[in-house]
């Protein structure tokens, strides 16, 4: 089994639109990550696919409201506080600081696919490092 | 191509002789959030602005699942219902949505973009018209029932397989044609496959594709006259983007296609049936995060090339698109933008201005070429319908969009504010819209309130003769409006169809 770093890409929301995740899903895969497709999951459906896929990093599709993103943090949190999580999609600048201000890096639309890769790779190798 | 003149056969060069010198065309932005109330004040708000016709926006959460305020999966991501659309699950919340909106004066769209909700939608609408005592016949507007939006670039949890899908989009063109004669049924939108990755011609080809799996069903059926089962196909969508010269063309191209489809294939002579009707939405995907007021300057080239093309009607994308839906502001922009071309410009002087450019000729030559190959490279793979369930045309979406990508990392594209020149000095703050915060918790009173005030043995008989002509091949039009008479709810609707035709098996997307 490869020992590429495992991220869990979900959508937090129940729109459909797709092209976003899918440009960030092949950078991943490029870059040489174990990228797991979640789709449009809840709080609890994010907590179980992380811990039964044993994840490095969850990525959070944004296309809906703040508030449902913090609630599904909290979530994961309490499940696995070490694991890191950045987000992406439809984020106004205000949603942004609300999720830095819970040490969640954010990559709204127009963003670099080479920062996302190097974001991915600073967090899960920090990742790895605190759980060794 | 030489020869024809605007108005004429094969109507590259426009619909219409005078083009816009006898028919301005229509302004037409998609509205809509948070309750009905809300929804209604943003369409009065844009139609005393100057709009031509108004657009309503079903929230995505409900409307596109089929799915109650007080289904699970939308409880678990309440506070984003009503951020893309009103919560609409039952007539009451239609009529909410629509009061003191003439609409036996004004054109409206009913909404139901996505293929399984449109049954619902337009028969709430029509339902609120027949109360307010317009005759159906009477009563102009559309929908848009789209594959595209559907299938392709907004693909939603659960929702009904392609197969039902067009069998649904049939009965509401038959539907239409028996009883609505002004109403358009549905609306083929390109526009969704266009800024989910496909190009131009592939656009081009796929809706082309996309019109012979509906004309084909309805003549298969054969209880509709084709000459107007065309007609009522032929009010399409397309995208422009920042490519001017090639959109322009894309919609000249298009409508010489059209003409050659049905013509050559179903025969037609009718010219009011063989003329293309287009209504061009300006491309969301261009709009940018960054120094949002740019888009301002992008919305309005964008539209300049639908107007060149010859479009009917233009919706432009609100300048705070990649943040939101459109904030008042914003949107009052989407209208002035248009009202500068249409009042300020000399634009509608001429019709198919750019005609007899060489470049331009060439172009809209290609792309009919390309657009053709690429719609018999989908009849060799099954068809249209084939190509999304086996997930070929995601694929040729999926490479296009990678290949924009890397285009725009390495240098070769570039996109003022994200690629270059950053730095953005300006006294607006833009956050987008935020919308309002209580849509879920008035969704779920106003859910309660209907199922506690209906004639419940009326609404369980409904539901049921709704779901026996599910399963037969009758038309479910009538009894989708007798359902919505008797205020059965958006989720029984949606039960009926998931418990008769299942769930579409999604193709792998990424």
């Amino acid at each position: 089994m490869s020992d590429a770093p495992r991220i869990l890409l979900v959508k937090t929301s129940l729109d459909g639109h797709w092209r976003g995740l899918s440009v960030v899903a092949r950078a991943l895969r490029d870059g040489g990550f174990h990228v797991i497709m979640g789709g449009m999951l809840t709080g609890a459906e994010i907590v179980r696919a992380a811990v039964d896929e044993d994840v490095d990093l969850v990525g959070l599709n944004i296309g809906g409201h703040v508030q449902v993103v913090e609630r599904v943090i909290g979530e994961l949190r309490a499940a696995r506080p070490e694991l890191p999580i950045f987000a992406g999609g439809v984020l106004p600048p205000s949603s942004c600081k609300r999720l830095a201000a819970l040490g969640v890096e954010t990559y709204p639309p127009g963003s670099s696919l080479e920062d996302i890769v190097t974001a991915a790779r600073r967090l899960t190798s920090k990742a790895t490092a605190s759980n060794g | 191509m030489q020869g024809a003149l605007p108005g004429q056969a094969p109507f590259h060069r426009g619909c219409f002789p005078q083009g816009y010198r006898t028919k301005p065309w229509r302004i037409f932005q998609l509205s809509g959030f948070g309750k009905p109330e809300d929804e209604n004040a943003r369409i009065k708000f844009l139609l005393e602005h100057g709009e031509t016709g108004f657009l309503m926006e079903h929230d995505r959460n409900t409307a596109d699942h089929l799915y109650n305020s007080d289904h699970p999966d939308v409880i678990a991501r309440r506070e984003d219902v009503g951020q893309t659309g009103a919560v609409m699950q039952s007539v009451r919340e239609v009529a909410m949505c629509l009061d003191g909106i003439p609409i036996e004066s004004t054109y409206g769209h009913a909404g139901g973009a996505v293929v399984q909700h449109a049954p619902f939608a337009l028969a709430a609408y029509w339902t609120v018209a027949r109360r307010r005592g317009i005759d159906l016949a009477r009563l102009g507007g559309t929908g848009q029932s789209d594959f595209f939006l559907t299938y392709l670039g907004c693909v939603t949890k659960q929702q009904v397989p392609t197969a039902a899908g067009l069998r649904l989009n049939a009965d509401i063109i038959e539907f239409c044609g028996e009883h609505l004669p002004l109403w358009v049924p549905v609306s083929i939108a390109g526009y969704n496959g266009g800024d989910t990755g496909l190009n131009a011609y592939q656009e081009l080809g796929a809706v082309m594709a996309n019109a012979i799996e509906y004309l084909d069903e309805v003549r298969r059926r054969g209880r509709m006259d084709m000459t107007a089962a065309c007609y009522r196909v032929g009010g399409v969508n397309f995208r422009t983007t920042m490519d001017i010269f090639e959109d322009a063309s894309k919609l000249r191209a298009a409508r010489k296609m059209w003409y050659h489809l049905l013509t050559e294939r179903y025969g037609i002579t009718d010219e009011r049936a063989l003329r293309m009707r287009l209504h061009i939405v300006t491309s969301g995907a261009m709009m940018t995060y960054q120094q949002p007021l740019n888009n301002i300057v992008r919305g309005t080239l964008m539209a300049l090339s639908a107007v060149l093309g010859g479009t009917q009607s233009l919706g432009v994308s609100g300048y705070d698109e990649a943040i939101s839906v459109p904030s008042e502001h914003a949107h009052q922009m989407s209208l002035r933008i248009q009202q500068i071309l249409q009042h300020e410009t000399n634009l509608s002087a001429v019709a198919d201005p750019l005609g007899g450019s060489y470049y331009i000729e060439a172009l809209t030559a290609e792309l009919e070429k390309r657009g053709w190959e690429f719609a018999d490279d989908i009849a060799k793979r099954g068809g249209f319908l084939a190509t999304l369930d086996s997930g070929w045309l995601h694929a040729r979406a999926r490479d296009n969009q990678v290949s924009e990508e890397q285009a725009q990392n390495d240098g070769r594209r570039t996109v003022v504010g994200v690629t270059d020149f950053h730095g953005d000095t300006t006294p607006f703050e833009v956050d987008g819209f935020p919308g309002v915060n209580d849509a879920y918790e008035v969704a779920r009173e106003r859910l309660a309130a209907v199922r506690r005030e209906r004639h419940e043995g009326g609404a369980t008989a409904a539901l049921k003769r709704l779901e026996i002509v599910c399963k037969s091949t009758e038309n479910i039009m009538p009894a989708m409006l007798d359902a919505l008479e008797a205020e059965v709810t958006l989720g029984e609707v949606g039960e009926v169809f998931r418990q008769t035709w299942g769930d579409w098996q999604t193709p792998e997307l990424v």
